[in-house]
């Protein structure tokens, strides 16, 4: 999430834990839409894209962490918050939900999405490989 | 991992191994994964060690320190080796104390590791193990590794130091003789050629050596470390026979390393250079000292894809030279400079990280020397052959029962000789052929 979202959600929401609760789940909704707005993906292509670039070190199943957290249903889902992933402080403070378009630039560039990260992954380049995958994890839920 | 060690002794150091051979297994322990949260299979090739993947290759050059962030984490796992020797021809003498001259079981080794992160930039692969064959406990490999990871021009940096007992254990690939292939070998049968070069097992345990090393841009890595000889007071306190000891190593000897890797997710290929020198002085009071250079290449291959089907290709080619003076002037040795060349080419496929099969080809090829081999009819080392080995390895994945806590491969090896010690035929001058040694392995391994 950008300052200008942070700055957006404040304006709209407030800052309370209704409203946050509320954002949240207009964010998932919106994350949901903007999956269907990269529906352009192979599911069978990103399913290999994950086993080759992301399977050594992020588990499919839920509540299963490697050294990177579950990849279960993480379309919707608000960056550092699965409780026993120890994230790194860039990642906790970056208010990132992620969305489509958010892991389609977090995995284009990781170090440049999340300064400070602690992820060791350089990238991935192709945007069609990059939008086989998120279609892809958008299966998984 | 397990590699085939030879007892060399006295004579491994003139580049003689001796007749028959010793397994000692090491690496792929599972409290790298219960560190880390990741299967066997993330490091590893086939699930099981010590062929490395790009990832365990850098897990390495981390420091064996790479975690999930999760405190509480033992650094510490088992390993038990069993197994069951056949060849092709009865060996003319019985292979250790207690076993027949064919159709031995053993258990070969159990082994005990402190492998894993003993602190923020601190972590060791260290291993000691029981010898079921010598019925001896020592201390085995010891890598304690300091490292740490900076940024030079926007490029991932790691430096680090390598405190370690046998030169090439603190390597990251699978293409130097410490964790070439075969990874465990029989240790009642013939495993490959008896002549070795220096590096390949000649100082094993017998010293202690600091490396320094850095890797840059995930890519070029570089080392440079000196070894000195354990005296034989301390190779005995740790467990080794003092009656192998290989002798006193003059200051000045030197290992080094130059490689160039890349990870490119779907495949991966290393080439390197790598090199040891050492002065041994046979007799630690006085006496003049035979003079080892070692050199050597290598290259590899992976095709990892999305896992379900890997394909590999390692191959490394080794050239030394000996300055005999030592062998010389005891009348060991007609020639004060002699040379052996050794080359391995392995390849191996291997179906959604269970299924594994491995063909390795091995030559070694010396210069003639009449007192040196005297045993050899031709009066050369000269070995050649091919190792088969097909392997299971049914857990070490995501989902597999005992997973971090288990692991197990049990296989079938089988190595032709077309050629041992010199000659295909009567290479003993007792009638006995090269293929006469073709040797059957067996074997159960696993780790916990």
């Amino acid at each position: 999430m950008t300052r200008t979202d942070r700055h957006r959600e404040k304006l709209i929401f407030g800052g309370g834990l209704t409203a946050r609760i509320a954002f949240a789940s207009a964010t998932a909704i919106l994350a949901l839409g903007s999956t269907a707005a990269h529906a352009a993906g192979d599911v069978k292509a990103g399913g290999d894209a994950f086993a080759t670039e992301c399977a050594e070190c992020h588990s499919l199943k839920q509540g299963k962490n490697k050294k990177g957290p579950s990849m279960f249903a993480v379309l919707g889902r608000k960056a550092a918050s699965i409780e026993d992933f120890k994230y790194s402080e860039a990642m906790k403070s970056s208010g990132i939900v992620w969305t489509a378009d958010q892991i389609d630039a977090y995995i284009t560039l990781p170090k440049k999405a999340v300064p400070g990260g602690t992820m060791k992954f350089d990238g991935i380049a192709d945007a069609k490989e990059r939008a086989d995958l998120i279609e892809y994890l958008s299966t998984v839920k | 991992m397990i590699s085939i060690r030879f007892f060399r002794g006295f004579s491994a150091v003139l580049g003689l191994a001796g007749a028959l051979l010793a397994a000692t297994p090491a690496h792929a322990v599972p409290s790298f994964a219960r560190q880390t949260g990741q299967e066997c299979a993330a490091c590893h090739i086939g699930a099981y060690g010590p062929q490395l993947t790009p990832y365990g290759t850098r897990f390495k050059i981390g420091g064996y320190t790479d975690s999930d962030g999760k405190s509480g984490k033992v650094p510490v796992s088992g390993m038990v080796v069993a197994s069951f020797t056949h060849t092709a021809k009865d060996q003319p003498e019985k292979p250790a104390d207690g076993y027949s001259k064919n159709d031995n079981f053993a258990l070969d080794e159990a082994s005990l590791f402190l492998a894993g992160k003993l602190a923020d930039n601190i972590g060791s692969f260290v291993q000691l193990t029981y010898d079921g064959i010598g019925k001896s406990t020592a201390l085995d490999q010891m890598d304690f590794r300091f490292a740490r990871a900076t940024e030079f021009q926007d490029k991932e940096l790691t430096f680090g130091l390598s405190l370690n007992n046998n030169p090439g254990v603190q390597d990251p690939w699978n293409t130097m003789p410490v964790w070439g292939f075969p990874y465990v070998g029989t240790a009642l049968g013939y495993g490959g050629p008896d002549a070795a070069t220096l590096i390949n097992g000649g100082l094993e345990q017998r010293v202690l050596g600091l490396s320094a090393y850095a890797f840059y841009d995930k890519s070029w890595y570089a080392e440079l470390g000196t070894y000195r000889s354990l005296s034989t007071w301390s190779q005995g306190k740790i467990g080794l026979d003092k009656a192998e000891d290989p002798g006193k190593l003059h200051s000045g000897s030197a290992y080094w390393r130059l490689a160039y890797m890349q990870d490119l997710k779907s495949s991966a290929w290393s080439v390197g250079l790598f090199g040891l020198h050492a002065d041994v002085q046979p007799d630690r009071h006085s006496g003049p000292s035979n003079s080892y250079n070692d050199m050597g290449v290598d290259a590899q291959y992976q095709f990892l894809g999305t896992r379900e089907h890997i394909f590999t290709v390692q191959s490394s080619f080794i050239r030394e030279r000996q300055g005999r003076d030592a062998l010389f002037a005891n009348e060991e040795a007609t020639h004060s400079v002699g040379y052996l060349n050794e080359f391995k080419l392995n390849t191996s496929y291997n179906f959604r990280q269970t299924w594994g099969a491995t063909l390795g080809y091995f030559s070694t090829i010396g210069s003639s020397d009449e007192l040196v081999y005297a045993d050899n009819i031709r009066q050369r080392p000269n070995t050649q052959g091919e190792t088969l080995q097909l392997d299971w390895t049914p857990f070490g994945k995501e989902d597999s029962w005992g997973a971090p806590w288990a692991n197990v491969r049990l296989g079938a090896q089988y190595t032709h000789f077309a050629k041992y010690n010199g000659a295909s035929n009567n290479y003993d001058g007792t009638g006995r052929n090269a293929s006469n040694n073709d040797t059957l392995f067996l074997f159960a391994w696993t780790t916990f």
